[in-house]
């Protein structure tokens, strides 16, 4: 009992929880032959909500590339989506973490908005966010991963810079003294309530079990899956190069390498035994820029696409305007697309380039592990030698 | 244990309860002693181990208040 309590009131060691994201997402792939992915769905958020306005968008080639076919409860990716909600949701009301969290700087909310916005329309013009321009798409041997990493990482260089002046930064309230709140008894009434959300979300995936809609029965324990653990071991890829530039943080970034190392491993398994194509994406100059953006936007937002949807659960009130953003920038970029020649200036040039085509399926994965290893021996040299405000320093600063 | 100096990041998201911490810490005097109220989970975790990273100490234990963290640390 208490070992049960345990993993519900504390946190879970990061790269335990990537880890295992990282085994199911390449079991996912195995079973539907789709990627762990969520901004696809959020374009398709913004294309529903146009038609509910009565905008025409048949003709809009974006869409025609993700398919907009039937509501967002009728396709996996949408219970993907719904079900990462519910399941940080589950979690956070079993450990009475719920909480309406009001930034007391109103700028947060405008900065959430314009990050929201910038982040959308870079990650869905390099075809996916952090997850499947990232995460599942360097398992997938996908080169556009790469381009996309370490244009994230450029951009969220400048995103820090962004952050960190006076203007956007704001002060925080200092006080003289010991002006903490008394400590207060709170009654436990959110791991019931999240208890009925558990039972009644199961009952709807045996209810899709029943009905033969497995597939969306299957996203639907993925989905919840992959939102117990990001919101368990509060995974947070804005926090993997963000907290490098500012003080030598490298928790996340070693985690999630270590994740995409599983994942790339079994990912390769399953191609190899379930003889499929791995899901290849579009390597262009589109997917240089769309990275630039979407790490500047990530900082701005204080969060990515994936982080979001977790904190939004917390309650944290600035994760609406950027979830709204996110929505409102995939969706400008489905109408820039052709609209505005996006395509044809960015992304018309590009390739699909996978590692297995052109290495072979061995040489893809040793080179993919290595680069991730070497990446891994950076992050732990910047985590012990890098320090806020000072940078790299000679001994070792303040010790 | 006297404390000096309260910083309250309620509903602050990251990365601002780090940097807020650091910088207070950076102008306030060795052995003063700075109480950091957080609500956002991230900061239950990033802000104990930057301090103590950076070359402060964390003078008690961590005090829970319903969904909010109270941390006392040592410049």
């Amino acid at each position: 009992m208490t070992t049960l309590r345990k993993l519900f009131t504390n946190y879970w060691s990061p790269y335990v929880a990537i880890g295992i994201a990282g085994v199911l997402s390449a079991l996912y792939f195995g079973i539907t032959n789709t990627v762990w992915a969520v901004t696809g769905e959020f374009t398709r958020f913004g294309g529903h909500i146009l038609q509910l306005f009565g905008v025409d968008i048949s003709d809009w080639a974006y869409f025609d590339l993700i398919q907009m076919k039937g509501s967002t409860f009728d396709r996996t990716d949408g219970w993907i989506v719904w079900g990462m909600f519910i399941g940080a949701l589950i979690m956070i009301l079993f450990s009475n973490n719920f909480k309406i969290r009001m930034p007391k700087q109103k700028r947060r909310l405008v900065q959430g908005l314009i990050g929201g916005i910038i982040a959308g329309v870079g990650a869905r013009l390099a075809l996916g966010c952090n997850l499947a321009a990232f995460f599942t798409g360097v398992p997938q041997f996908s080169f556009h991963a790469w381009i996309f990493m370490a244009a994230t990482a450029i951009g969220t260089y400048v995103g820090v810079k962004i952050v960190s002046t006076r203007w956007w930064k704001g002060k925080p309230i200092l006080q003289k003294g010991n002006a903490a709140p008394a400590v207060r008894k709170s009654r436990k009434v959110q791991p019931y309530i999240g208890g009925l959300v558990a039972v009644v979300y199961a009952g709807l995936i045996v209810y899709f079990f029943l009905n033969g809609k497995t597939m969306l029965g299957v996203a639907a324990i993925f989905g919840a899956a992959f939102g117990i653990l990001i919101e368990r071991g509060q995974i947070c890829f804005t926090s993997a190069f963000r907290d490098l530039w500012i003080s030598g943080r490298a928790t996340m970034t070693k985690a999630i390498i270590l994740g995409m190392a599983i994942s790339s491993v079994l990912t390769l398994i399953v191609i190899l035994v379930n003889d499929v194509d791995p899901i290849t994406k579009i390597a262009a100059p589109s997917t240089f820029i769309g990275g630039l953006l979407f790490g500047i936007g990530i900082v701005l937002a204080g969060g990515c696409e994936t982080g979001m949807m977790y904190r939004l659960m917390e309650g944290q009130v600035i994760f609406l305007p950027v979830f709204i953003g996110n929505i409102i920038g995939a969706t400008f970029l489905a109408y820039a697309w052709d609209h505005l020649g996006v395509f044809d200036l960015l992304v018309k040039s590009g390739a699909k380039i996978n590692l297995i085509s052109v290495m072979g399926p061995a040489w893809a994965l040793i080179v993919t592990l290595v680069l991730l290893a070497v990446g891994y021996i950076v992050a732990s040299y910047w985590q012990k030698n890098y320090r806020f405000g000072v940078g790299f320093k000679k001994g070792g600063a303040n010790k | 244990m006297t404390i000096d100096f309260t910083l309250d990041l309620r509903g602050e998201p990251c990365p601002y309860p780090v940097i807020y911490s650091l910088e207070t810490l950076q102008d306030m005097k060795k052995g003063q002693v700075l109480q950091v109220i957080a609500d956002c989970p991230a900061a239950f975790k990033n802000v104990p181990e930057e301090v103590v990273k950076h070359g402060y100490t964390l003078v008690q234990e961590p005090v829970k208040n319903g969904q909010e963290l109270i941390f006392y640390i040592q410049a």
